[in-house]
């Protein structure tokens, strides 16, 4: 590979940003690709996150900083990578990028949005709210320039939306892109869905608007989240009084995914530091197989020994509505005992699932649908992508990804 | 602990030699115990049997599980089978664990004159075999030569039982009306020995199969229809390995297929609202869902309803594994549950597939003093009151 080719980073999660910063700042030139209109990934719609308990947004921050400084490092968000042909050292890749309808004019003061009366599901905040058509994804959007989902924009709420925009910003006539580039190294950082609950038909398929996942309640526990940090039960905004966490949602399962995701545990303590928090007086219940804290055992510990939190050997059987609540039945595996437990609001722990959808190449993958190194075409998959890992890990995973690129050389 | 005791690993491995080859696979997550329909009612029966924890007796050699209300209390309804994390298959187990019993001699009370009839009589309802035929009445049915296509299987329950009885005459009256060619044997058949393997008994299960296997063949069998869920199971999964490989369907599969090809039709507006009860060795057993429901469809003013528990979720009548055979308590009932569902779906009709489901549920509506707001029939019956 020549030192004038770039890499291509595809995912702008937090492996992707981790591996085009390393190259970028080693000199290389990057072009990093990101799917929606914002990059940052899961990690963005964090409220906490290890080792140190705190916000990702000055993480983010730095990063962000890092990529506005970068050099050589072209970022496309709304873009999907379409065609890759070649090998390590000479690939052309195609690209197609969706039009943002917002050019770079954009002050992100937010005229735009107040004059729009059409709204989306805000996928940011994991569906629990809405925002306009035109909208950034939270207070740390980057790139923080707004975007149109012209979809869910009425009609007559475009010319609305131009005309309140002073900078000439908004551009209606944009129209999708195809680009083709060529590039000498691809790192693959797509990242993870979490698993759809839906397929659980035992844990309320996804039908009981009490029963969330640990992504949304991220978004619940956050202060900018949809209820400004408050835990309050999705169905009808009631603040939590007793909470239970349901671990394995779906994992170490041979009917759904077989593997353990290894973060799954962890969240589901960290999260019930959250509830802990914003509602001091509420029960809270973990049921789980076996939990599984690896390195962070103490903190299992300390919240083991909290009163007001009781950790039940057993796994989850039935949830269902139950008054205006929910109830949830579980053996205890250590007492024999059958509980019924009646609860405000239940988590589930669910599993890491890769972004393999629509790969334009052949991918070498693990038994468990995770992206391996193949020999050809020589693609690098970097983060959860290529196996279930918490945040430190992955940024590890990011700086392996991006000094394998310069063995391709 | 007064009640500790020396694990005896043998035992367990015993065990696992009679056929419970996942025994040992088990985590012990609960999922099972949690799961069961027991955990549904409210009584000694939901106390005492804890699937998760008698595997757990198993793999330790431990004992003290031997009663109706423990090891005899599993339906294998197969709930727990299907969504076990690690593919144990507790009802392998759990007939292992009462075939080690049977094997020391010891059988429940409610089951010696059951095992007795069977050894007898070949059939469970302790009548002769000259009887095997009482429910074809004035009924023309064909008995099978070896210009017949289908084998029609009455299920001994369907044979003998006075209610059951008009199941085995609809279905008979649906296939005559259909043309199909078809035919009975009769006196010579024996029980296909499906709920009695449940109980452990599986010597008495090879012989009642053995039987059948050969008398099948040399009547030159090829297709078999059956009445019930219980047969079409054991015919389709456990008699190939001893020799018997038969092209096997349930009664609802065939006619499916006669209405889709306008061989069948109903003309009769029954102006009906049903629940339908997915029978378990027909649901998850056999994987059948859209048969018994397309056959339903095509009932002329009929809406079928979808009970909350349905498919693969459904609950089990409380007949299966040899509870049919067993007196389950009134308040523990399964049945009670299917019918409760069925009218908080305003339907009349609890409408099922399976001689057992039928004495269940219609017991549990006797019990609960519903008989004049609900029916429970068989979709065969339904299908043959809507024939103009």
């Amino acid at each position: 590979m020549s030192q004038s080719k770039a890499t291509l980073v595809v995912g702008g999660g937090m492996s992707g940003i981790s591996t085009a910063l390393e190259l970028s700042e080693l000199g290389r030139p990057v072009i990093l690709v990101e799917k929606s209109p914002f990059i940052g990934g899961k990690v963005a719609t964090f409220n906490k996150y290890f080792p140190k308990l705190c916000p990702p947004t000055c993480g983010l921050e730095i990063n962000y900083k890092r990529l506005r400084k970068a050099a050589n490092l072209s970022l496309h968000t709304q873009a999907q990578v379409t065609k890759v042909d070649g090998g390590p050292g000479d690939y052309t890749v195609t690209i197609e990028v969706a039009p943002r309808y917002v050019n770079h004019k954009c002050t992100a003061c937010g005229e735009c949005a107040e004059a729009c009366g059409s709204e989306r599901d805000d996928d940011f905040n994991q569906g629990m709210a809405k925002t306009k058509a035109i909208y950034l994804a939270g207070h740390m959007a980057y790139p923080h320039r707004y975007v149109l989902d012209k979809e869910a924009c009425d009609e007559a709420d475009l010319p609305k939306i131009k005309d309140a925009c002073k900078y000439g910003a908004v551009d209606l006539d944009e129209t999708p892109q195809t680009l083709t580039e060529q590039v000498g190294a691809i790192v693959w950082a797509t990242g993870w869905e979490s698993y759809d609950v839906s397929k659980v038909d035992y844990l309320g398929k996804g039908e009981l608007p009490d029963v969330i996942t640990n992504l949304q309640m991220e978004r619940l526990a956050d202060p900018s989240g949809p209820t400004g940090g408050k835990i309050l039960r999705p169905s009808d905004g009631k603040e939590v009084e007793s909470v239970a966490f349901v671990q394995c949602a779906g994992s170490r399962d041979i009917n759904h995914l077989p593997y353990c995701s290894g973060i799954c545990c962890l969240a589901s303590l960290k999260q019930i530091c959250y509830v802990r928090e914003a509602a001091p007086n509420a029960k809270v219940y973990m049921f789980h197989i076996d939990v599984r804290a690896g390195k962070y055992e103490e903190f299992y510990a300390k919240i083991q020994a909290d009163e007001a939190v009781e950790i039940i050997k057993g796994k989850v059987a039935s949830i269902f509505p139950e008054g205006e609540g929910l109830r949830l039945q579980v053996e205890n595996i250590e007492s024999g005992e059958s509980l019924k437990v009646d609860l405000d609001m239940i988590v589930l722990a669910t599993g890491i699932v890769p972004n393999t959808a629509d790969l334009p190449f052949e991918a070498t993958m693990d038994d468990y649908g995770f992206l391996m190194l193949g020999d050809a075409p020589g693609i690098i998959p970097a983060g959860c992508v290529r196996r279930p890992a918490d945040v430190a890990t992955v940024v590890q995973d990011a700086t392996g990804a991006a000094m394998r690129t310069l063995t391709q050389e | 602990m007064s009640d500790a005791q020396n694990p005896e690993p043998e035992l367990g491995e015993a065990i696992a030699e009679m056929g419970a080859e996942t025994l040992y696979w088990c985590m012990q997550c609960g999922l099972c115990t949690g799961g069961c329909p027991w955990r549904l009612t409210d009584g000694d029966i939901n106390k005492e049997f804890n699937a998760r924890k008698l595997q757990h007796q198993g793999q330790l050699g431990l004992e003290g599980y031997e009663s109706d209300n423990n090891l005899f209390a599993c339906t294998t309804c197969g709930l727990c089978v299907a969504r076990c994390p690690r593919d144990v298959n507790a009802i392998d187990n759990i007939r292992s664990i009462r075939m080690m019993l049977a094997e020391g001699g010891t059988v429940p009370q409610s089951y010696r004159p059951i095992v007795g009839s069977l050894t007898d009589n070949g059939n469970p309802w302790m009548e002769t075999r000259d009887k095997r035929t009482a429910w074809i009445k004035d009924l023309d049915v064909p008995t099978y030569t070896e210009d017949t296509e289908y084998l029609l299987y009455v299920c001994c329950t369907s044979c003998y039982d006075a209610r059951s009885q008009k199941i085995a005459r609809a279905v008979a009256t649906l296939l005559n009306k259909a043309g199909v060619s078809w035919g009975i044997i009769g006196e010579e058949e024996s029980c296909c020995g499906e709920s009695i393997r449940k109980i452990g008994q599986e010597e008495l299960f090879t012989t009642l199969a053995e039987g059948n296997i050969e008398l099948f063949k040399s009547k030159g069998v090829k297709k078999i229809i059956t009445t019930s869920p219980h047969c079409l199971y054991t015919f389709a999964n456990e008699y190939p390995e001893l020799g018997g490989e038969f092209e096997v369907q349930h009664y609802t599969q065939l006619l499916a297929a006669l209405i889709r090809d306008g061989k069948l039709k109903m003309d009769k507006d029954l102006d009906l609202t049903v629940a339908f009860h997915d029978p378990c060795y027909l649901g998850r057993h056999c994987d059948i869902y859209q048969d018994p429901r397309e056959v339903l469809a095509a009932l002329p003013g009929t809406r079928v309803m979808e009970m909350t528990r349905n498919r693969e979720s459904s609950i089990c009548c409380g007949g299966g594994g040899g509870r049919v055979w067993m007196e389950t308590p009134p308040g523990e009932r399964f049945g009670d549950l299917r019918v409760n569902d069925a009218l908080a779906h305003d339907a009349s009709v609890l409408v099922t597939t399976c001689p057992y489901c039928t004495i269940m549920m219609e017991a549990s509506v006797l019990g609960l003093d519903k008989d004049e707001e609900i029916a429970v029939k068989d979709v065969a019956e339904l299908l043959v009151d809507a024939l103009a």
